[in-house]
């Protein structure tokens, strides 16, 4: 089977008008494709640095405000400065794009503009039709899109079932450079706003790290998925952080087929930190294999039923850290005594953190990011001394 | 229970106090005949006026009904215009033409009404000599606008306003003003003056208005703005003071639009997390009902929420309980509810679906109901003021000329439905801002619809409580009612934003929404019906920001800064403390808008606050 076509979608920075792109993604996604969801309000340097990381096929930009002439050309500049001019540029803008503004549009590098009246199918033909295409699958000079293309390259071998280009699972004993941190837990937990969170902290702290995040999102069954992560991680769109976003692609446990061994070539690579965020999971969930990840935070709500229901998570017997996340909603303070009490059972010295994520500088996030990086620096110190930093000295863009 | 349950139980109450009167009307005959008594005297207070045709009509048309039980009916549930619980209306008298003689005194009775004297005097005075017959109040027509930079938004605004005698001016700024963003920040240039007018600084906002004297009763502006909205406020109470001295403030009239809510549920132009964002707005809002008792502070829209896509139902519902939660966090820090009820102020989309025969007027119950069960409001503080603007989302580029047509439905619905205020879209807007020729023809259909027909300027209630527009009145409650149930049972209405369910559902609806043009549910004249194969794209004068004007603004707002440096960082330290502190903010603002621009005061906030994270 063929790998699902991906895009990134965006609206343009200063324009809220996501009424119509929310509808088009839906469509696109009922329509077998992937769409990695950037959300509005965005810089063409963010739209640019997503999709080069995502290795998307196209980027469809949404806009209804004004400007679109300028914000496309842009866009399309960035991409070929950075050697990723092979990814299409679309849109449309109901009829704020006028004939004249789209003729001078594709002039400037522009694939397609669509105008209202487009039916949705119709959208969504021409995306599979057209930017499904083989593309080239070297990187270049450009150190992101070489290696986004290698892990879409692991991504297309697990969706065609070759073999040959999968990365070895278990490379725990190769070298390795990076922290790996896992995070699950039941959706609606708040795991992404959490990571974006320390994402932030780790870019505040440590003026040189970089970070690269592995974040799943379910598909859906028999067709495409929403990838939108990207669209409430706003400290993690920055030139230090390398993400990229994964559909299950049918595979159960909050992983997709392709995960271990896209997560293997990235605990290769130069990242100080490797983040993992597993689909919202279920009870009996336990999505990661323990020999490739160094720490596992469990990210739990206060609200997660009677207090038997604790004895059936599994998760609470492996992870490392359990994140009682949302501690200003009632009944936190039972649950937190109550999975405290659970965890002592364990007799592991698991540690405790409530937080509340959506809160800025919020204390509980602080210890968990002291918590993750005492026990890291140690690791990375001795990693380090093994290896030196392969890029070291090489100068990033920005 | 959050005090949206309460609203719900006393909406409830309502419904059944009113039953019962009309069941004590039919068994207790005192009571009976009370009714039927307080039916024949206010019918024999209403005036009787002729037509240009020399047909005679009251001045408020009323249900002809005899029997007590109905009478009660009508005097508790619908009430009388402007009288509880506001459903024909906020005020006794909205849009008619003033009374210029009295032909007959009243339904077949020739006394004449002590009101109607009153009135005709008014009018007397200002029309002496050649008269064209004028109204008294303001005209209901307000017209947005906002483009490129300061000045040439100030010019459209001359020109918009040359022929009126009350200045009613509504403002739009650009995105990056929406935003909180400097001209001068990367990466926004191209939209600079772009969809609205640019304001980075006090000094901008001292061209907006030039000319205009901001502190007269005849002069109100409207600014369209929430995610900045305190910020903005300062700049434009400093511009204010700049032209006409400290004593301007408490005569400072009109709206600022400043609906948080609504911005996290639909429109997405907020910039702090919604809890900081709610604290500024709350800040803001006490201290200008206390110190410009005169202005509206924050415009509860749902007009955002139905262009985004929802049913009308959910935009009322969303509407009416975000309006409650706001009356609840007021309330709870201590805000006397009448200082901050009467100056609340709603604003509504309306479009071609048939809840719009009847969804103001159901919410002006609703509201009312709340505000004085609930909240204790004085019925003051329980009218529902209501700026309506036709909807954009219903105009379509195809054969867009029909779009003349659908604006001047959704006019009628709105004046049916007893707007206070209108705005009338440009048949252009699906292209452009407007241009001068399509905005003249939309300003132009109000004065026909209102000046020009006889529809609405003889008679209240002229075309109010039809079999149908009651069967929609019912139907539309009860779907409201049922909507803050869920909402009330997800925690209420900042628990449900936080659980994104508003979202979801205008998202889903909008969804629905395009499935139905496209299956042929929902025609589309000019799209999916009568569509001419030969339509050539039309000849639209666009309105976009050249970028000379783009850099003018710029290298202004860079002097600014420059001419302002030492004394922006002081104001700014002194607006971060009030923030740490816990204390109201607005005063700091106030001084921060003197030398900081907005993108200045934003970006501090934001380093103590966080940034606003979106909800996909």
């Amino acid at each position: 089977m063929p790998a699902p076509v991906r895009i990134l979608t965006a609206v343009p920075i200063c324009d809220g008008h996501d009424s119509a792109i929310n509808t088009i993604n839906l469509e696109f996604i009922r329509h077998g494709i992937e769409v990695v969801y950037l959300g509005f309000h965005r810089y063409a340097g963010d739209i640019v640095r997503a999709a080069i990381q995502e290795d998307v096929g196209a980027i469809g930009i949404s806009s209804y405000n004004g400007g679109h002439i300028d914000f496309f050309a842009e866009v399309v500049r960035q991409l070929r400065r950075l050697g990723a001019g092979d990814i299409a540029v679309f849109g449309g803008g109901g009829g704020t794009i006028t004939n004249d503004d789209a003729r001078l549009m594709k002039r400037q590098g522009v694939d397609q503009i669509f105008f209202a009246g487009t039916s949705l199918t119709e959208m969504a033909d021409y995306v599979r039709k057209q930017y499904g295409k083989a593309r080239n699958k070297k990187g270049g000079k450009n150190w992101d899109l070489a290696l986004a293309r290698e892990l879409t390259a692991i991504e297309d071998a697990f969706a065609k079932g070759s073999r040959e280009k999968k990365i070895k699972k278990n490379q725990k004993s190769a070298i390795r450079n990076s922290k790996v941190i896992g995070f699950t837990g039941p959706g609606g937990a708040g795991k992404t706003t959490l990571i974006d969170e320390l994402v932030l902290r780790f870019l505040q702290n440590e003026p040189k790290a970089r970070i690269a995040i592995l974040s799943h999102d379910p598909s859906v069954v028999g067709a495409g998925a929403l990838l939108g992560d990207r669209a409430t991680m706003i400290n993690s769109q920055d030139d230090r952080v390398f993400m990229r976003s994964m559909a299950t692609r049918g595979q159960a446990g909050g992983l997709s087929p392709a995960t271990e061994s896209c997560l293997a070539r990235l605990t290769n690579d130069d990242f100080d930190y490797v983040i993992i965020e597993t689909v919202g999971t279920g009870q009996e969930a336990l999505p990661f294999r323990n020999e490739l990840i160094d720490q596992t935070v469990l990210v739990m709500n206060p609200d997660y039923g009677a207090r038997l229901q604790l004895q059936k998570i599994v998760m609470l017997e492996v992870a490392d850290i359990v994140v009682v996340n949302k501690t200003d909603l009632d009944r936190s303070k039972a649950a937190l005594s109550e999975i405290e009490h659970r965890l002592t059972q364990n007799k592991r010295q698991q540690k405790i953190v409530a937080t509340v994520a959506k809160r800025h500088r919020d204390p509980g996030v602080d210890e968990l990011y002291k918590l993750i990086t005492r026990r890291g620096r140690d690791d990375r110190t001795s990693r380090r001394a093994a290896k030196p930093r392969a890029r070291k000295g090489k100068v990033r863009r920005r | 229970m959050s005090k949206l349950g309460a609203v719900i139980e006393s909406v409830e109450k309502h419904d059944k106090f009113v039953h019962e009167q009309v069941k004590r009307a039919r068994t207790d005959e005192k009571f009976g005949r009370e009714m039927t008594e307080r039916w024949s005297k206010i019918k024999a207070e209403i005036p009787v006026a002729k037509a240009p045709t020399g047909l005679p009509l009251p001045r408020l048309a009323l249900p002809e009904i005899d029997e007590a039980g109905e009478i009660a009916r009508y005097l508790f549930g619908d009430g009388l215009p402007g009288e509880f619980p506001y459903l024909n209306g906020a005020y006794r008298e909205m849009y008619l033409e003033p009374l210029q003689e009295i032909e007959i005194g009243s339904y077949g009775n020739t006394k004449s009404p002590n009101g109607a004297k009153g009135h005709a005097k008014r009018n007397g005075a200002q029309s002496n000599g050649a008269k064209p017959k004028v109204p008294p109040q303001e005209e209901p027509t307000r017209l947005f606008s906002g483009l490129m930079l300061a000045e040439d938004t100030n010019k459209r605004f001359h020109f918009l306003s040359a022929h009126q005698r009350s200045k009613r001016l509504s403002t739009a700024f650009d995105g990056p003003t929406l935003y909180g963003i400097d001209s001068d920040a990367q990466g926004v240039l191209g939209k600079v003056g772009e969809g609205g007018v640019a304001v980075d600084t006090v000094e901008d906002m001292v061209r907006l208005y030039d000319g205009f004297d901001v502190g007269a009763p005849n002069f109100s502006a409207s600014m369209t703005i929430s995610g900045p909205a305190p910020i903005i406020m300062a700049m434009y109470i400093a511009a204010a003071k700049r032209r006409f001295g400290a004593s301007v403030v408490p005569n400072l009239r009109g709206t600022i639009q400043a609906d948080i809510f609504k911005e996290v549920q639909a429109q997405n132009e907020t910039i702090f997390p919604t809890e900081a964002s709610l604290r500024f707005l709350c800040d803001m809002i006490e201290w200008t009902t206390e110190k410009m008792p005169r202005w509206y502070p924050v415009s509860i829209s749902g007009y955002h929420i139905g262009e985004a896509g929802s049913t009308p139902v959910q935009q009322a519902a969303y509407t009416l309980s975000n309006g409650f939660a706001y009356a609840e966090m007021l309330a709870a820090r201590g805000v006397p509810v009448d200082q901050f009820a009467s100056r609340l102020s709603f604003f509504l989309d309306c479009g071609l679906d048939v809840e719009y025969i009847a969804l103001s007027r159901v919410s002006r119950k609703i509201w009312a109901i709340g505000m004085r069960d609930v909240f204790g409001a004085s019925p003051r503080g329980q009218m529902f003021k209501l700026h309506t603007q036709t909807s954009g989302r219903s105009l379509i580029a195809a054969e867009f000329k029909n779009n003349l047509t659908r604006t001047a439905a959704e006019l009628m619905l709105a004046y049916m439905n007893g707007t206070n205020s209108c705005h009338s879209n440009s048949a252009d807007e699906p292209f452009t801002t407007p241009s001068e020729e399509w905005i003249r023809l939309a300003a132009h259909g109000q004065a026909i619809l209102l000046e020009e027909s006889g529809i609405f300027k003889h008679t209240m209630n002229m075309l109010s409580g039809s079999p149908g527009m009651k069967a929609v009145e019912r139907a539309v409650e009860k779907a409201i009612l049922d909507e803050f149930r869920e909402i009330e049972s997800l925690g209420g209405v900042l628990a449900a934003v936080e659980n994104r369910y508003q979202r979801s559902q205008i998202q889903n609806a909008a969804h629905r929404y395009e499935q139905q043009i496209y299956d042929g549910t929902r025609p589309i004249v000019g799209l999916t019906r009568y569509r001419d194969p030969n339509e050539e794209p039309p000849e639209i004068e666009l309105a976009r920001t050249p970028r000379k004007r783009q850099e003018l603004q710029v290298n202004r707002l860079k002097k600014f800064k420059q001419k302002n440096a030492g004394k922006a960082e002081k104001a700014l330290d002194k607006l971060a403390a009030a923030v740490e502190s816990g204390e109201n903010t607005f005063p700091a603002l106030l001084e921060a808008a003197e030398v900081c621009s907005l993108g200045q005061i934003t970006t501090r906030l934001q380093e103590i606050v966080g940034h606003f994270r979106p909800m996909v």
